[in-house]
């Protein structure tokens, strides 16, 4: 049934024995083996690199062997190494990926059985590969791609009828190719709800429809597109759209899921930003090198958080020197998909398998961010920070001595307590302790040693054996102590951020304190965590990783981008006049930024269209290469990318552009069962697509006609309640469960976002995985998503608070109370029909088991 | 036959036509009660939803896979993999192996296990006194001993153990198959999660999440008393007449809405789901009632044992789930709480803790597999036992064990698994794989084999990559089948 492996081995060794009389036939290394070490080993245990410090160029290297062990025993082929790997007898199986044939395989065995004769001089010839392992052509064909070309403004189609939107104007034309009729105008209370909830992520209340409806100006239009824009709860909601794309979250995630206390601020900043319409590019740099900026501000470096907003280990770093390659990994991955629309991330260890990114593309990209370093940063002004640290460094150093004298008085007590504890240890462990140290066999020591070291004895142990005057003269420091520690200032308040320095130096965090003879601390050098001058800062040395190895370097990187989409000779270092970073960072940033990029500026205008459109000109937002999809429009993509860098980078003007077009306007039913059948998936834009509210919007929208919802911008998250089955799921309890109740009922945007946890609501109504870029999240439609809407006592509570502020405002008139309900809900009064329908339900039923229905409707769930 | 692989399944839409049988559906009056009969609770799909059956790539020996994991790391040395030479050098320092990694502190000395081990079945397999029970069934067992992962951590141990990789936040195994497969049963999620009651695994969630697919192939975490699922029902201020009228309601105004949007798929969809829902509010907790089961087959799991009762409980649920065709069940084993009591994370004491979590397990898995094999399920079942990591030969502190991703016993039954035998080895100390070295890759790419599924073909396009379960590695067992 399992094909393969079995037989193949069973066949191999039928084959060496039919082959053992052969053997008089002897195996020549030059004529048979070399070849097969030139194709398939060479490569990476040869002249340039030696993975695994396995050198196979000469018989001495191969016998010595590398980290594993010998490769060659001649003679027996069948206790090898070499042989074992490549006939698959273990793993890992050789050579990575890619086996030799059977012959091959069969050849090699005779030749180990035959005594691995190296016939010729040792090595010679053995080619020095490092540069065509490091270097990459990339031929004129894929230079040529279309998403590598600068975009250049596409004349605007010749108007056709009323048309006068450029966007019209070239969809216009895609539908006229395609024998596809636009959809008519949508009603103006369906254009007013798909605004509001679109640019901020709210219904409108039953005022501001009325309002609304009232202005017959030919304005009225556009200037709701401007008043909205101009919300403060735009923000929440756009921004929010960018907290995907930045993977952000308030805990670390792995084991211990740490809280990130201060990460919210960079939540807020993305808000700020997005209402304060700061252009594109600005908004690019301050995240990537806001601490590099000639003059900083507190929100260009609370902006870097954007690059630190990876899931992290966050313990036993030192021990794991792999963990920062993975999180420099991470950011390159979300700089690549998030503003460039590439995979940049899939050359880590070998050359982009479809487009032409190289390997060294993405080395010299980790070589520009290599400085990073992850430290708090005091939002103060600069004396104010000042005065605070003296102060602290004034009572650390009066604390000093007397805690000194602490220790020196719990010495003696601490020693003989330790060896009461020595005494609940198993008899083998007691035996090798008594035993005095130069006496202990080599086992002993190791049974004495993890005791002794590991035994910790506490303050509140020694006091309960220490002598009155003793105790008197602890308590007393203890008191000194703390009359010290009261007067420490305030903390205070701090942004994680990101600036360059040297990551070797980086001070423990919580658990990080390395086991001995571990670790990278080990290294010989000398330094500091920060940049403490005197002269210019320099970045620690990256190299050139084979196969993504961090033990196989290659030459040492140059900080730089991806070759393909890099036009002219731009600055790869823009240092501060003072020096006190690399200036790599922001160098990349100006690249990222610089009109001359012929991705960025594409991909955000995409991303704009696609949240307003449900779909993406190119849909696979955060792919533009090869595998990704191709532009539906990619005229209308360039004309956008174009007018939107000629505009200041300004995201709100393409959202005006957009929104006043006739396409964002179009009503989104199937008018034409015609054009369903051409065009099902809506490719061409011929009519609006329907769009399933997002997971926070769902929360939100409840919460808002219940009349619930607080408004409250900015600070700290919020734990919306949880019941403890569900935190019980989860490591160490984070979430600071609090009761169901208005101090929650804040705007979904400020909901704390666990990692390790991700709040059930939102998770059922497909919230993206939160450790890496999401540019477009899936819909699904699942029953627990219909679970949730029933029976979920949020939901019920929030039920009853929407009908009780009915009642209220129409006491004792159920056509009233029905009329408003649906005003509020979905903006609307009630058909005949439907006010029919309720007012029947509610002789036998509460109001709140109607409100209750309205937040299950299809149209209360969904743009339209 | 392409299209069960592709991308396109996922729009979970087909064309129109569902909406009418929801409604039909919601206005029966069958009632909660009714949804509890036989017929309702084994609903075949309706063919638009993530769940719907797929034809896997060749004929299956497995439908359905019941996992289960002993969270902490269970000392293979101490259960499945014998030491001789551990007495023999005990004391001595483990020489010759290279640097010798822990997690904890310094390295001890070789540690003999302090627990006997008997010869078992007809095959004459090892099992030490902390699997009494199991141990009388090792002629359907197929042990492997030479399975190796990439973390002493718990949680990128664990994680790699569902998901094939260490790092957080990517699709596992029983989302794969649930992608791979769909579900028989259209009442009842497809992979089901039932944890330890002294809480979740280390790594939490993220250790049944799907990762990079839609999120309707994460698990339904079921908990094992009580309402099986959060938000099941409604809250006792809400009736079952009160929840179904404002059903009816719901589809009556839904349906005059839908004729806005003739032939929205997706709109109907969203009318169907709550029919799914209102099924599911009866069939779930049905499928998980241990009260309905025999006197004989609940003393079988020890549920008449307050030691045994608790992963009896779980035990007993993953044959109910898997009879009822729910396609995977993963439980596991100790959880949250204090490490070294609550999991099999025997730093302190191996004897102490191995001694207390076989007697909690041993009962329930033996019961298990003569129960699946009674009912004729274990032909079809794939049960799957691990921990994260195995330990290690040395001491911690005199008489605890650390963590030892080098080498772990693990073991495989039903489905045609080829029982009574040994599948690789470890070192003369349990130190490192040493003969035939099993990667977790190579597990989930058998384990798939086993459900009909081409590890290599069952591929998911994120970020412009087929992503597969296996990356790009993984070899089958190939001597695991008869």
């Amino acid at each position: 049934m399992i094909p393969g492996r079995i037989h193949v081995v069973l066949a191999l060794s039928y084959a060496a024995l039919t082959a053992a009389p052969a053997t008089a036939q002897l195996v020549s290394f030059a004529t048979d083996i070399r070849p097969i070490f030139e194709n398939s080993c060479w490569k990476c245990h040869g002249g340039s690199v030696q993975l695994s410090k396995l050198d196979l160029r000469s018989r001495d290297a191969a016998l010595k062997g590398g980290q594993r062990g010998a490769a060659i025993v001649p003679g027996k082929a069948d206790e090898s190494r070499l042989y074992r790997v490549v006939a698959s007898l273990e793993k890992p199986a050789m050579p990575l990926g890619g086996k030799l044939s059977a012959d091959q395989i069969a050849t090699i065995r005779r030749w180990i059985d035959q005594g691995a004769v190296w016939d010729g001089v040792p090595g010679a010839g053995a080619p020095n590969t490092s540069a065509s392992l490091e270097e990459m052509a990339i031929s004129p064909e894929a230079r040529r791609y279309w998403a590598f070309q600068k975009p250049v403004r596409a004349p605007v189609p010749p108007a056709s009828g009323d048309l006068t939107n450029p966007i019209d104007r070239f969809l216009e034309q895609a539908r006229v190719e395609r024998g596809l009729q636009r959809a008519p105008r949508a009603d103006r209370i369906t254009l007013l709800r798909r605004a509001y909830l679109d640019l901020i992520g709210l219904p409108p209340t039953p005022k501001e429809t009325a309002a609304y409806l009232a202005d017959e100006s030919p304005n009225a239009w556009a200037n709701l597109i401007d008043k909205l824009l101009a919300s403060p709860h735009y923000g929440e909601r756009w921004g929010r759209h960018w907290l995907d794309v930045a993977r952000y979250a308030d805990s670390n995630g792995y084991e211990h899921d740490f809280d990130r206390p201060n990460a919210w601020r960079y939540r807020d900043y993305v808000i700020r930003a997005f209402n304060q319409d700061t252009p594109y590019n600005t908004f690019l740099a301050e995240q990537i090198a806001g601490d590099e900026f000639d003059r900083v501000t507190d929100d260009s470096m609370i902006a870097t958080g954007f690059l630190r907003s990876y899931a992290k280990v966050g313990y036993r770093e030192k021990d794991n020197p792999q963990f920062r390659y993975e999180y420099l990994d991470d950011m390159i991955g979300t700089i690549g998909r998030g503003v460039l629309g590439l995979t940049v991330n899939c050359a880590r260890c070998h050359n982009h398998k479809f487009d032409p990114i190289s390997q060294k593309d993405y080395y010299k990209m980790q070589a520009s961010l290599f400085g990073y370093v992850e430290t708090d940063y005091p939002l103060a002004p600069k004396e104010v920070v000042e005065a605070h640290r003296q102060k602290n460094a004034e009572l650390d150093a009066e604390i000093a001595p007397l805690q000194r004298r602490i220790r020196e008085l719990e010495g003696p007590y601490r020693a003989s307590l330790a060896q009461e504890k020595y005494k609940k240890y198993p008899a083998n462990v007691q035996r090798a302790i008594a035993i005095p140290e130069d006496k202990r066999t080599p086992g002993e020591a190791l049974l004495a040693g993890q005791v002794i070291r590991t035994t910790s004895v506490s303050s509140a142990e020694i006091d309960r054996v220490m002598t009155p005057a003793d105790l008197a003269e602890k308590r007393a420091l203890g008191q000194q102590i703390h009359a010290l520690e009261d007067q420490r200032p305030k903390p205070l308040p701090l942004a994680a951020v990101v600036t360059d320095g040297d990551y070797r130096f980086t001070p423990d965090g919580p658990g990080d304190e390395p086991a001995p003879g571990k670790g990278v601390k080990q290294e010989a050098i000398s330094g500091s965590f920060l940049f403490q001058g005197p002269g210019r800062y320099q970045a620690p040395p990256s190299y050139f990783l084979i196969r993504g190895d961090i033990e196989s370097r290659g030459s040492l990187m140059k900080p730089g981008f991806i070759d393909v989409i890099t036009y002219g000779n731009p600055p790869t270092e823009l240092p501060p006049p003072d020096g006190r970073t690399s200036g790599r960072r922001r160098a990349l940033a100006e690249w990222l930024g610089s009109p001359e990029n012929p991705l960025t500026a594409r991909v955000i205008v995409n991303r704009i269209w696609s949240h307003h459109f449900g779909q993406g000109i190119v849909s696979t937002l955060d792919n533009f290469g090869k595998m990704g999809a191709q532009p539906t429009h990619q005229a209308l993509l360039d004309w956008l990318a174009v007018e939107f860098m000629s505009r200041g980078w300004s995201i709100k003007q393409m959202q005006r552009l957009i929104m006043t077009s006739e396409a964002y306007q179009m009503a989104s039913q199937f008018d034409s069962l015609a054009d369903a059948a051409k065009d099902p998936e809506d490719n061409y834009l011929w009519r609006f697509r329907l769009q399933r509210l997002d997971a926070e919007s769902v929360r939100d929208v409840i919460m808002s006609a219940a009349g619930a919802l607080d408004l409250t911008m900015f600070g700290p998250p919020v734990f919306p309640h949880l019941p403890s089955e569900i935190t019980s799921s989860t490591t160490e309890n984070v979430w600071r469960n609090e009761d169901d109740g208005p101090r929650v009922w804040r705007r979904s945007v400020y909901v704390y976002r666990k990692r390790g946890l991700v709040f059930p609501m939102f998770e059922v109504f497909d919230l993206p995985d939160q450790n890496s870029a999401c540019g477009r999240r899936n819909v699904s439609t699942v029953p627990t998503q219909a679970l949730t809407l029933l029976n979920d006592e949020f939901v019920l509570h929030q039920a009853k608070l929407f009908a009780d502020r009915v009642k209220e405002a129409a006491p004792d008139d159920t056509a009233k109370q029905i009329d408003l309900a649906y005003r509020i809900a979905v903006s609307r009064p009630p058909r005949a029909e439907e006010a029919e329908i309720a007012a029947r339900f509610l002789t036998t039923h509460s109001l709140a088991d109607f409100t209750h229905v309205l937040f299950n409707l299809n149209e209360f769930l969904y743009v339209r | 036959m392409k299209q069960f692989w592709s991308r396109r399944n996922f729009l979970f839409q087909s064309g129109g036509g569902i909406s009418g049988l929801a409604l039909a559906y919601l206005l029966n009056q069958e009632g909660l009660l009714g949804a509890e009969s036989e017929g309702a609770c084994n609903a075949k799909a309706q063919g638009y939803n993530p769940y719907a059956p797929k034809k896997p790539h060749f004929a299956p020996r497995a439908k359905n896979v019941i996992s289960l994991f002993m969270s902490g790391g269970v000392s293979h040395l101490d259960t499945f993999d014998p030491k001789p030479a551990l007495v023999k050098y005990a004391g001595q320092p483990l020489s010759g192996k290279g640097e010798i990694v822990v997690r904890q502190g310094n390295p001890g000395p070789l540690m003999p296990s302090p627990f006997e081990f008997r010869k078992y079945g007809q095959c004459g397999m090892d099992v030490s006194e902390v699997f009494p029970t199991l141990a009388r069934q090792v002629d359907d067992i197929a042990f492997l001993r030479s399975v190796y992962g990439s973390s002493n951590d718990h949680v990128q141990a664990t994680y790699e153990l569902n998901t094939g990789k260490i790092q957080m936040g990517l699709p596992c195994v029983g989302s794969w198959v649930t992608y791979g497969l769909g579900s028989e049963n259209q009442s009842l999620p497809a992979f089901v999660v039932i944890y330890d009651h002294r809480g979740g695994p280390l790594g939490g969630p993220s250790n049944w999440s799907s990762g990079y697919m839609p999120a309707a192939y994460q698990a339904t975490v079921f908990r094992s008393t009580g309402d099986p699922i959060i938000d099941l029902k409604p809250p006792a201020s809400v009736s079952p007449e009160q929840q179904r009228d404002r059903l009816d309601l719901l589809a009556k105004l839904n349906e005059m809405d839908l004729k806005q949007y003739p032939g929205n798929s997706e709109l109907a969809a969203r009318i169907s789901s709550y029919e799914l829902a209102y099924r599911m509010q009866g069939c779930a907790p049905e499928a998980v009632d241990v009260s309905r089961e025999s006197e004989a087959t609940r003393k079988l799991y020890g549920l008449d044992d307050k030691i045994t009762e608790p992963f009896g409980r779980q035990c007993i649920m993953a044959r109910r789930l898997v009879e009822r065709g729910v396609r995977f069940v993963q439980l596991y084993h100790g959880g949250l709480g204090q490490q070294n009591r609550d999991t099999w994370d025997a730093h302190d004491d191996v004897k102490e803790n191995h001694t207390r979590h076989g007697a909690e397990v041993d009962l329930p898995m033996a019961g298990l597999l003569t129960d699946l094999k009674a009912r004729g399920l274990l032909d079809t079942t794939l049960v799957v036992w691990h921990a994260e990591f195995g330990r290690m030969p040395i001491s911690q502190k005199g008489v605890g064990r650390d963590h030892n991703p080098g080498t772990m016993t693990m073991w495989m039954a039903g489905a045609g698994i080829k029982g009574g035998q040994i599948i690789g080895a470890s070192d003369e100390f349990g130190y490192k794989a040493e003969r035939q070295p099993i990667s977790i890759h190579d597990l989930h790419a058998t384990m798939l084999h086993m459900l009909g599924i081409d590890h290599t073909r069952l591929t998911y396009l994120h970020n412009g990559r087929n992503m597969r379960l296996t990356d790009v590695y993984g070899d089958l067992i190939p001597q695991i089948v008869a």
